[in-house]
């Protein structure tokens, strides 16, 4: 288990983590939210050692973070992180030398990992010759080469097509399912929806929204009401407790302040012909990320 | 983390020497070592004006030609020719006639009752200062002898005038002889000849040492990189493989001079006929004879500790160039940066060869002994000082002891600055850091 426990880290005067705590359990997907310069990337590096926190601490398994930890840990860097000069075995046997595994072991693993991402053939060919999202899925396999007990993943699908995202998702839940906890960091909130239980939302460092997703859309007040049929806008946006009306492609959403309210729409609806949907749905994650990240902003 | 060291540097090493462009740069610093070593005959194999003798022809109309034709004999070696034929001729309008688009030199001598004789010097192409003036000495010597034999002075006191003076070279320290005097000269010059390869040694540390750090900080890998292994198994496992690699790199240069050695002996043995030409140039430069020369005089005795005080000596410096080069390296973001970085370190390194050949001209200063304990500077300096006798082994000592202390501190504050800088993507603030670095517990 992975336990952020009160971390700050200061950068001279600047405070990039304020007071930070967490838990990725085993087997978990965990989410770290937050807009550029929330302190996600200075959080990364904590937990990788590649910096100290200013206070707090981190440990995984009962451990303080150090080399024979991290090898133990796979990290995908949202911006690449391979030596584009060397050939896709030279990266991987460099990368999985450095996590202290031996040479026959990595081969063998990498032939499995190259053929399950469809890239057998580039085994050879130089890093700078690939495309962009078959460096990303090369840069995916150096993170997993050590079958990790912890996965760091910084936008993983960064670069990749609507079919390859698939496969990343098929692989990430792969490794879930055998054990590895993995911290999912993502600007694409159906993504993190997909795959995290549990997340926190950093702005400024400071965590804003933590808990499990469930919980969280559960205690988040405002829901969604889908609507097909012949209404006005005018008149759903008149109605008490509706914070804001708006029409979509094929009908309308309307936002209300929290579930009691749902009665108010329902019998506006009844006064109304050719009603075909009326549907109460959770909020999106990304409505929710907007709004606390809006309200930390003071928007 | 052991094991990652060893994995690091093995990695680092292979990576520049399995490298095809490594077997191109060699093949060319062979051929150019060789070459080298064997440049006076590859020089001669082409031939060129001073491979055909140097006519001077002579219209003597006072009865001395053979007086002229013995002093001209005697300065030959300074007429830049590998034969000179001189032939006495009676038709001056002949002789004038022949000189016409050669470099062939006419001297007419006319006697002259105030001065035994004049001469008139006449050519069609211009004559360089050299040959003029080793022709003009001759003749003036060759008169002063006639002037002398005219004089009408015996014979033993001619001798006594004529014969060279006798020198005895006396050394207050017994320990000290002619031989080594000439010697230590020999070596002083033949170790600029070594001073070179080395800085140019030097170079390749800097430059790989800033190529290969700022590849890995191109892109993100250095997180990964760092985040399995600590900085400082980093930074020693990319010094200790660039060191290793320029010895690797030094030790070839040695063998390619080796090889041209071995071909320079080749071509200068007697037993294979037909290269003529190059035997003879070959031979101005007689390697036996210089090892003999050395031998003799008793140097080798005094090499025994020269050389592993300047092997020292060496080492320290690659490591104190590559621990600044690794720390600089650090703190730049890209290859350009880093050029810009390490102008100054080259700058220091060519300084000590300009103090180098200044020293010559300037024997005895002082500054030049103070430069050459510098770090940095004293690999340049100070072996070719120590082997010409201008400092003693103490300064070397100094040098050495001045060359740790730096090793010290760059390991100790340089390292701190590493660990920062190897993480380090943004110039902003730059200087506060590393500063803000070393100055962390």
């Amino acid at each position: 288990m992975l336990k952020i426990k009160n971390v700050t880290k200061y950068y001279g005067t600047f405070k990039a983590v304020d007071n930070l705590s967490f838990t990725v359990d085993k087997g978990e997907i965990f989410g770290l939210l937050g807009v550029n310069g929330a302190g996600k990337t200075t959080t990364f590096r904590m937990i990788m050692n590649l910096i100290n926190p200013s206070e707090g601490s981190i440990t995984f398994n009962g451990k303080k973070i150090d080399y024979d930890v991290t090898d133990n840990i796979g990290f995908l860097t949202e911006e690449r992180s391979l030596l584009t000069k060397l050939t896709v075995k030279e990266q991987i046997l460099y990368y999985g030398a450095l996590k202290s595994l031996d040479e026959e072991t990595i081969l063998k693993r990498l032939d499995r990992l190259l053929k399950k991402f469809g890239i057998e053939e580039y085994k050879d060919r130089k890093i700078n010759t690939l495309s962009k999202g078959n460096q990303q899925k090369v840069q995916f396999i150096s993170a997993i080469i050590n079958e990790p007990k912890l996965l760091i993943l910084d936008e993983p699908f960064s670069g990749l097509d609507p079919i390859n995202i698939e496969l990343f998702k098929s692989v990430i839940l792969e490794l879930k399912e055998k054990g590895t906890s993995i911290i999912f960091s993502s600007h694409r909130m159906d993504h993190v929806e997909l795959f995290c239980e549990k997340l926190v939302i950093l702005v400024k460092g400071k965590s804003v929204l933590e808990g499990y997703l469930k919980d969280i859309k559960k205690d988040y007040k405002i829901k969604k009401i889908k609507i097909e049929g012949d209404v006005k806008i005018t008149e759903l946006r008149k109605i008490d407790g509706v914070i804001n009306a708006i029409k979509t492609a094929s009908g309308y959403e309307v936002n209300i302040k929290d579930e009691s309210y749902v009665n108010n729409v329902f019998e506006y609806l009844k006064t109304k012909k050719n009603i075909t949907k009326f549907v109460l749905e959770e909020p999106f994650l990304e409505e929710i990320f907007v709004s606390k990240v809006g309200e930390a902003y003071g928007k | 983390m052991e094991n990652k060291f060893k994995f690091l540097t093995k990695h680092s090493l292979k990576k520049k020497i399995k490298n095809k462009w490594f077997l191109i740069a060699n093949v060319i610093v062979a051929l150019i070592t060789i070459a080298f070593v064997n440049i006076d005959s590859i020089v001669t194999m082409f031939g060129g004006d001073f491979n055909k003798p140097l006519k001077i022809n002579v219209v003597d109309n006072t009865g001395y030609y053979e007086n002229v034709k013995t002093g001209l004999k005697g300065v030959e070696s300074y007429l830049g020719t590998s034969k000179l034929k001189i032939s006495k001729i009676d038709d001056i309008k002949k002789a004038k006639k022949k000189l016409k688009g050669t470099d062939d030199i006419l001297l007419v001598i006319n006697p002259d009752t105030n001065n035994i004789y004049n001469i008139e010097f006449i050519t069609d192409a211009y004559v360089d200062t050299v040959k003029y003036q080793a022709i003009i000495t001759s003749l003036n010597t060759t008169k002063q002898g006639i002037a002398l034999d005219l004089s009408g002075i015996d014979k033993e006191k001619l001798n006594q005038i004529s014969s060279s003076v006798e020198v005895k070279r006396t050394f207050i320290n017994e320990e000290k002889t002619e031989d080594e005097e000439n010697t230590r000269t020999l070596l002083s010059v033949s170790s600029l000849i070594i001073a070179l390869p080395c800085f140019m040694l030097i170079m390749y540390l800097v430059q790989m040492i800033g190529a290969e750090i700022n590849e890995e900080k191109s892109t993100r890998g250095m997180e990964i990189i760092i985040g399995n292994v600590s900085p400082k198994t980093h930074f020693f496992s990319k010094i200790l493989s660039s060191n290793l690699f320029v010895l690797i790199q030094g030790g070839l240069i040695l063998l390619y001079s080796a090889v041209g050695l071995i071909i320079r002996k080749f071509t200068t043995d007697p037993s294979h006929q037909g290269m003529k030409a190059i035997k003879e140039a070959a031979a101005t430069l007689d390697l036996s004879g210089v090892l003999e020369m050395i031998e003799k005089s008793g140097i080798l005795n005094k090499l025994g500790y020269i050389i592993p005080l300047i092997i020292i000596l060496l080492l320290l410096s690659f490591l104190a160039y590559s621990l600044l080069a690794g720390v600089l390296a650090s703190m730049t973001t890209n290859m350009e940066n880093y050029q810009q970085l390490q102008t100054p370190l080259m700058i220091i390194s060519l300084a000590g060869f300009y103090l180098i050949i200044i020293s010559a001209m300037f024997p005895g200063a002082l500054f030049v002994k103070i430069a050459s304990v510098i770090p940095l500077m004293s690999i340049s300096l100070a072996p070719s000082l120590l082997l010409s006798g201008e400092i003693g082994v103490g300064l070397i000592i100094v040098a050495i002891l001045l060359l740790m202390l730096l090793n010290f501190i760059l390991i100790k504050f340089g390292l701190k600055i590493y660990k920062v800088g190897i993480l380090n993507y943004s110039e902003s603030d730059l200087w506060k850091k590393m500063f803000r670095a070393v100055k962390e517990k």
